[in-house]
């Protein structure tokens, strides 16, 4: 005691460390997350230099030549990018128009009134969003592709003439928005179905004490209510504007429809890890574009969010 | 209950009452709709992988087949293809699984007490990583650099602790009741002792259903694969099942005796291998069912 009115400053210090030794198991338990962290995420940010130097990973990191801005200029000079950019922002649009998919779900559930159906519509709904891109794809290249398979086989059958769908540029983004939609509607209808039963239920009961039918108060109680959820959604979606689910796409590629999904992580993996190290400095440099971007959208995003009284994810 | 009373009461006449049976019936049917997309695809895959290659005629559709048969399933099983890829697919998983989930609850315990030193610089850090990420290349070099390229570990490590995971079993451990730790503590109970007997025990459910997020996630591994594995037969299933469905000749692939060859049709080993590939989500996914009831997933959706 006399010690703390004598110095308060050394009090300080003994208390910050006997603070720290009191949790010592516990920064022992938080250890390997912190480690597996700053190994796998924090490490890799020192090679971002790379996309400012010509790197050659003979000479190494440190004493390749500065290169400056070098491979940004040639970003903003080559079709190319404009192209990717442009494909993702496709992509992205199409999907941001099946937005109110979920929505739709979420709503028709919550009139289901059996509940061992309205649970049996719900376990067939959530499963695609736990299969892996390669199941989806090899679901569709079943359906889809060639004519021994079972879209074909209807269309010939009825005597049409099969259709390489997988192969046509026309309508290859419709095929991916579709099966985006297809592993994610289920999923996605948690949030809002979570934001109906929220919903009190006295507000239902005067609008029928009043008259309204089922659809008046889905259009003046449901909605209006579930508001800011989609509200929210909607902003951070506009935060992953452009972002695609690049192992989708990867998967989808092939020759003939090569130039409608060309976006960036699909060009950085195949020119950057694939061809060797050549490209190192100018594929880092792209991805570095495209965090840079997407880590301002999302911010952005979600101050808009904040400052609208909503909690968004940050 | 009650809503179902107010129905009848304010309802009054059968007309009322019969209105409401279609109402039901018509979003019944359309839900019904929507849910056999899901389904069908998966009925038809299971029902061609089984059918008899005698009866099996390319480019006729039917939706039963006359004669059933095994023997797709028996010839990938044997192929030294799929039991490497199996091997990959299992190691992953298995390994991979506790290590995630072990990383993920020890660090959101860590950050949900308060009077930790240094809590909101780790807190912002760890947030940090759901911002911005190095980028693919930096991350191959990464790995590279640690000598990780075509080892198992790879797969694991990288995505073993993850911001949104720890976020969401951060806000469950600190809306655990105070007063059992407090009570614990004054006994005299060391925080190790703490986190695995009351703690943990606790969050049975939430742990249950990251480690099933987690699953999922590794047996799903595709990407990650062909990043980092360079060695063929280390590759895990979901790069088996791609080679299979992309692939011309797929015996190569399987890797079955040249006697066997072509004794099933093509179409057939392919929807065989989906079935194999996704069997194990089917198998766990009633299990992750009994967690949605629970309202976890929800929390979870929401983060």
């Amino acid at each position: 005691m006399t010690a703390v009115s004598k110095s308060p400053i050394r009090f300080k210090k003994a208390s910050l460390l006997t603070r720290i030794r009191k949790h010592a198991w516990l920064y022992l338990l938080g250890l390997p997350g912190m480690a597996i962290l700053a190994i796998f995420n924090y490490l890799p940010m020192g090679s971002l230099i790379m996309a400012f130097e010509d790197y050659n990973p003979f000479i190494g990191l440190i004493h390749s030549p500065f290169a400056g801005l070098k491979h940004f200029a040639r970003l903003f000079n080559d079709d190319k990018f404009y192209l990717m950019l442009w494909n993702t922002l496709k992509i992205s649009f199409l999907s941001l128009i099946t937005f109110p998919a979920p929505i739709i779900l979420a709503l028709l559930l919550n009139e289901v009134r059996s509940n061992a159906y309205k649970k049996a519509i719900q376990t067939s709904v959530y499963l695609p969003h736990f299969l892996s891109w390669t199941i989806v794809v090899s679901l569709t290249f079943f359906l889809l592709s060639s004519e021994q398979v079972l879209i074909n086989k209807i269309i010939v059958s009825s005597g049409g003439e099969a259709r390489q769908f997988l192969f046509d540029k026309s309508i290859i983004y419709y095929i991916i928005v579709i099966q985006s939609v297809w592993k994610g509607i289920g999923w996605g209808s948690i949030v809002y179905l979570a934001a109906i039963a929220g919903i009190d239920m006295g507000l239902y009961e005067a609008a029928k004490i009043d008259g309204a039918n089922k659809f008046q108060s889905i259009i003046h109680i449901t909605l209006p209510c579930i508001l800011p959820t989609v509200a929210v959604m909607l902003i951070l979606k506009m935060g992953s504007i452009i972002s695609v689910d690049f192992e989708q796409v990867l998967l989808m590629t092939n020759a003939l429809v090569k130039e409608k999904l060309e976006v960036f992580e699909v060009y950085i993996y195949q020119n950057g890890v694939k061809s060797g190290s050549t490209q190192f400095s100018y594929t880092t440099a792209i991805g570095m574009f495209k965090s840079v971007v997407s880590t301002i959208l999302v911010i952005t995003t979600n101050k808009i969010v904040s400052s609208n009284g909503m909690r968004g994810i940050l | 209950m009650t809503q179902k009373l107010e129905t009848g009461k304010l309802g009054g006449g059968l007309g009322m009452k019969a209105h409401e049976t279609i109402y039901q019936l018509f979003i019944g049917l359309l839900l019904a709709i929507i849910a056999s997309t899901m389904i069908l695809p998966f009925l038809y895959v299971i029902i061609i992988s089984f059918t008899d290659s005698s009866v099996y005629v390319s480019g006729t559709f039917y939706l039963w087949p006359q004669k059933w048969s095994t023997e797709a399933y028996r010839l990938i099983l044997r192929g030294s293809g799929f039991l490497n890829a199996l091997k990959a697919s299992v190691f992953i998983t298995f390994v991979g699984t506790p290590i995630n989930v072990c990383a993920n609850a020890g660090l959101a315990y860590m950050l949900s007490k308060d009077d930790l030193v240094g809590r909101s610089l780790i807190n912002k850090l760890v947030m940090f990583t759901m911002l911005f990420g190095a980028g693919m290349i930096p991350n191959f070099i990464n790995i590279r650099n640690l000598g990780l390229i075509n080892n198992w570990f790879a797969n694991i490590l990288p995505s073993a602790c993850g911001a949104w995971t720890v976020m969401v079993m951060k806000s469950f451990f600190s809306e655990l009741p105070k007063d059992i730790e407090e009570a614990a503590e004054i006994d005299g109970c060391s925080t190790l002792r703490m986190f695995f007997q009351i703690v943990l025990p606790l969050s049975l459910a939430m742990l249950a259903t990251f480690t099933l997020f987690a699953f999922v996630s590794y047996w799903n591994c595709y990407f990650s694969a062909i990043l980092y594995l360079t060695d063929t037969t280390k590759m895990p299933l979901q790069v088996y099942l791609q080679k299979i469905v992309l692939s011309t000749d797929i015996s190569e692939v399987v890797d079955i005796q040249d006697d066997l060859r072509n004794k099933v049709p093509q179409e057939i080993m392919r929807m065989a291998s989906l079935v194999v590939v996704v069997f194990p989500i089917l198998c766990i996914y009633p299990f992750m069912q009994k967690y949605f009831a629970k309202g976890v997933m929800v929390g979870a959706v929401k983060g």
